[in-house]
């Protein structure tokens, strides 16, 4: 009984992994401090911000780099800041569509933290995802 | 068995339903299986939605009122009284 006790606490602390890419290197270190402050040290959130030299656009080694250190065995969620990382993104995932590095169209501020947060549960890669993608309806006003 | 359990909770000075707390609030929401809702300034959230209960507004003092349908919902309810109590900001 208690191997299995001491499993279930193990699988506990694994969760989703979540890169942030963003045409900014700070915007995606910004982002990844609050959304890892919210969901607790349980989340690798790994951001992908600007390009190689640290100025503003995106780089596919980054994003590459990222989704290697957020992956924890359980899936990496990808959120992206504006339409044109996603071209980024596609590149990186080619060949690599199996579903477990996973592409969301969410916000990116409101869809990360959601995401983040669920995560911290140690939902599985689906729900991480219908999170970030429900969080284009949540109003705050 | 279905159970069904309701408690009203107020932040304590000084904590708001801001990130962190709201955060730690849904996270420990998300450990129980029941249904819970939190109603506060006239509004309701899903208290395991980070960003509905972030929609409350709830600030310092505020009066939150937390339902819980499920199972373990007495439990849920003294848990989440007590992170809003051991919060500190």
């Amino acid at each position: 009984m208690s191997f299995w006790t001491d499993d279930v606490t193990a699988r506990d602390v694994v969760a989703v992994g979540i890169v942030l890419v963003s045409h900014s290197p700070q915007l995606a270190a910004g982002l990844t401090l609050l959304a890892g402050q919210m969901a607790g040290p349980d989340v690798h959130i790994e951001p992908a911000g600007g390009d190689q030299d640290g100025g503003l656009g995106t780089s596919d080694e980054l994003v590459r780099a990222a989704i290697a250190r957020a992956d924890q065995g359980d899936g990496v969620l990808l959120l992206c800041d504006l339409g044109s990382a996603i071209l980024t993104v596609r590149e990186v995932l080619d060949g690599n569509g199996n579903g477990h590095i996973r592409l969301v169209d969410a916000p990116f501020v409101e869809g990360a933290v959601a995401a983040a947060v669920i995560a911290s549960s140690g939902a599985p890669l689906d729900e991480v995802a219908q999170a970030a993608e429900d969080a284009r309806d949540a109003r705050k006003l | 068995m279905l159970a069904s359990s309701e408690a009203t909770m107020t932040l304590p000075d000084g904590v708001a339903l801001h990130a962190r707390p709201a955060a730690l609030f849904v996270r420990t929401a998300m450990r129980f299986r029941s249904k819970i809702v939190v109603a506060a300034n006239g509004r309701e959230a899903d208290a395991k939605s980070i960003l509905s209960v972030l929609g409350l507004g709830a600030t310092a003092g505020t009066t939150l009122v937390v339902r819980a349908d499920g199972e373990d919902a007495a439990a849920a309810l003294d848990a989440l009284a007590e992170t809003l109590a051991g919060v500190v900001e």
